[in-house]
């Protein structure tokens, strides 16, 4: 699922540089590469709930 | 070396955590006690004058910082009672305080209007005669000519907006809270502001104890240093403004505007140095990916993105040579960033749906406790209310105010009353409340959706324009719930306190703005800010209510869909591959923050932020730093705040009293 999300979201924003600089910056493309990482980051975020438990990393108190 | 992810829940969670004075450990007592609350009023009325006529001199009311005042006085006089004042009793009176202080505030709208409705501008963009009653009466109302709003000409004005208040107070109490439930409880966002406030409450507590400790020590130096800054930023120019005609201003306020030093190398870019570095403390408090990342985007936008993209683009096309900063930014916000910036909000609406929806889903089968994210369970005692009380009781307020803006707007088409009430405002809030549960602040506004729904209604009248539109944002009072859950402090009494204390306030409030109105007019050379402000509002505002007219509209011919979709999309694509690349997603806000924004105005919290992180924090410890500077930046308020407060009473006063003989 994190690789699916991953490869989700660099399509997304691959197809959006095109439609900025290939398309013209035409809305409707734009939203489609939206499309494209809305549901990517949609993917993220259930696969970070639900491996919740699993991924025992903790962040670096760092600032 | 590749990074380990560290997932959203985790980060927020170890953020919260920090930004949690108990460790999350507390116990929930009343703070509105008799002396608590006449104590409160008593201060706050007699700070209100100040307040008000510091917003129209600096810009900046000091209401945030007066209450501090009333604060110390009662740990004096608890002190020499040989009694102890507890942190809830504190919080409650600043919190009650500071209410009495920014009542006033509450009718500036009543004086803008006063003014803008004999401008020039509105006389010439022929709207001064088609101003509704209901905001303000006729230009040459005996109310308005002299300056009266005991008048009875203001009775119709004054008396929709009270009705406004009794169903906003329903609104926006169930609205927040229902709002921190979801963002404080079920997300555990940090809300890194909210400790500034508690620790205060905290440190002054302790001083009534038997035994001070470091939190009084801290608290003390951070006043000194707000004292001596108050005095040279507020100070002096509010003290030679009394003697002269020009006041002193060491440090030119608000800003020193390099924008024309940099045109030659930048055009398009803007950088004001924006001269209050008491937001230092601010650099102090925040989280410093956010500060970074923020400051970092907003030079590389002005420096390079502006210039060297946008201009060169003709994106950015109506700059020329010799501008202001208030001018370029208006010109960029116009050709490009205001369309820009609609997306990038509903970026951050889609992105906190993104990690909020699985948390819900998560929800039935989870067995979380309180304190855990992705529970909704509450801390016992804490005062809460039922969720689905809440949701009716905002539904009421909702309902009852749609009901007030069809009696006023009659002909408006009703159904876009209730999308703004019931669709808008509840995303418009959640967003505001997700920013500040990160960043402390409110990043976005969604702007001009008043304009695109008046089209789409085809309604033509321009009272439209003037009607309290149920676009609202109870966002920000999301963080007031978690600085009452910091200090301990029961939610139903802080209800009880906030419902007592109104209608006093709404009295009093009046009185004062009346007063101060009285005394010279507004705007004029006794107040250097809304002089220097004002004539520009106007402009904008003009140029705002007549946006549709003859369907030639500035406004919405600065709304491109390309721009918007470019907003949205880049924002979604950051977040995207910060994720990604594994990076906290902090520094997705700061970016967002940073796009398009003035880095002048960031230079005084990226210093704080930078000796915090790389001084402070090596010098006392990362714990014990955390713990020290919500306390010092809470000590500072109180300085500035004080000195304020004492030269701008001498300012009121002798303004009051001298009779100048030309």
């Amino acid at each position: 699922m994190e690789k699916l999300a991953s490869i989700i979201i660099i399509i997304g924003t691959v197809f959006w540089f095109i439609s900025i600089l290939f398309l013209g910056g035409r809305w409707q493309w734009q939203m489609l590469s939206a499309l494209i990482l809305t549901i990517g980051i949609f993917i993220a975020h259930f696969w970070e709930e639900l491996s919740e438990g699993k991924n025992k990393n903790t962040p670096k108190d760092d600032n | 070396m590749a990074r380990e992810r560290i997932s959203q829940a985790d980060e927020w969670q170890t953020w919260a955590q920090r930004y949690d004075i108990e460790g999350g450990v507390r116990t929930f007592e009343s703070g509105l006690t008799g002396k608590v609350f006449f104590g409160a009023l008593f201060v706050g009325l007699l700070m209100m004058p100040g307040s008000i006529y510091l917003s129209y001199v600096s810009g900046q009311s000091g209401a945030a910082a007066a209450p501090w005042v009333a604060v110390i006085l009662f740990t004096e006089l608890a002190r020499r009672s040989f009694t102890t004042a507890r942190r809830q009793e504190l919080y409650m009176l600043l919190s009650l305080t500071g209410a009495a202080v920014g009542s006033g505030m509450q009718y500036r709208s009543f004086i803008w209007y006063a003014y803008f409705v004999n401008t020039p501008q509105a006389i010439s963009y022929e709207i001064a005669d088609k101003i509704p009653a209901w905001v303000v009466p006729a230009g040459d109302s005996v109310g308005v000519l002299t300056r009266n709003l005991l008048h009875p000409d203001w009775l119709l004005p004054i008396g929709i907006y009270l009705a406004g208040k009794f169903l906003g107070t329903l609104r926006v109490v169930s609205g927040q809270y229902i709002l921190f439930r979801f963002t404080a409880d079920l997300e555990r966002l940090p809300y890194p502001m909210a400790p500034i406030t508690a620790q205060g409450a905290t440190a002054l507590a302790e001083t009534t104890g038997k035994q001070e400790t470091w939190r009084w020590q801290i608290f003390s130096i951070g006043s000194m240093a707000g004292l001596i800054w108050g005095f040279i930023y507020i100070g002096v120019p509010a003290l030679t403004g009394v003697m002269m005609s020009e006041p002193i201003q060491i440090l030119k306020i608000p800003w020193i505007d390099f924008t024309q030093s940099i045109e030659g190398f930048a055009p398009t870019g803007v950088f004001a140095l924006r001269t209050d570095f008491g937001q230092m403390l601010f650099g102090f408090v925040l989280p410093f990916p956010v500060v970074m990342s923020e400051f970092v985007t907003a030079m590389l936008s002005q420096f390079v993105l502006n210039p060297q993209i946008l201009y060169r683009n003709e994106i950015l096309h109506q700059w020329t040579s010799g501008l202001d900063v208030r001018a370029v930014g208006l010109f960029n916000d116009l050709d490009f960033y205001r369309s820009y910036g609609m997306g990038k909000n509903f970026s951050l609406g889609l992105v906190g749906l993104a990690a909020s929806v699985p948390m819900l889903f998560k929800l039935r089968s989870s067995q979380k406790k309180a304190g855990e994210r992705g529970s909704l369970a509450t801390p016992p005692n804490r005062g809460d209310f039922p969720l689905w009380l809440m949701g009716v009781l905002w539904l009421i307020g909702m309902g009852g105010f749609v009901w007030l803006i069809h009696w006023m707007v009659p002909n408006f088409p009703l159904s876009f009353l209730l999308g703004f009430a019931f669709l808008y405002t509840p995303i418009n809030s959640y967003i505001t409340a997700r920013t500040f549960g990160v960043l402390g602040r409110d990043l976005f506004e969604i702007p001009y959706l008043h304009e695109i729904t008046f089209i789409l209604s085809r309604y033509e009248e321009i009272d439209i324009w003037f009607a309290p539109l149920p676009d609202e944002d109870y966002g920000a009072g999301t963080q007031g719930w978690r600085v009452l859950e910091l200090t301990g402090t029961t939610f139903t009494s802080n209800l009880a306190a906030t419902l007592l204390i109104m209608p006093i306030l709404i009295v009093s409030g009046i009185v004062v703005q009346h007063f101060i109105w009285q005394i010279a007019p507004i705007p004029s050379a006794q107040y250097p800010f809304v002089q220097m402000m004002w004539p520009i509002n106007a402009t904008n505002e003009c140029l705002m209510k007549t946006s549709l007219r003859d369907g030639n509209s500035e406004i919405i011919q600065a709304i491109r869909g390309d721009y918007v979709a470019a907003g949205f999309t880049s924002s979604l694509a950051i977040y995207g591959l910060l994720w990604v690349l594994k990076y906290p997603s902090m520094w997705f806000y700061g970016i967002i923050g940073g796009i398009g924004a003035d880095p002048g105005s960031m230079v005084a919290r990226l210093l704080g932020a930078i000796i915090g992180r790389f001084y402070m924090i090596k010098r006392f410890g990362l714990k014990r730093w955390f713990m020290f500077n919500p306390v010092l930046a809470a000590g500072f308020a109180c300085g500035v705040g004080l000195i304020g407060m004492g030269t701008v009473a001498i300012a009121l006063v002798s303004k009051a009293v001298i009779v100048k003989p030309f």
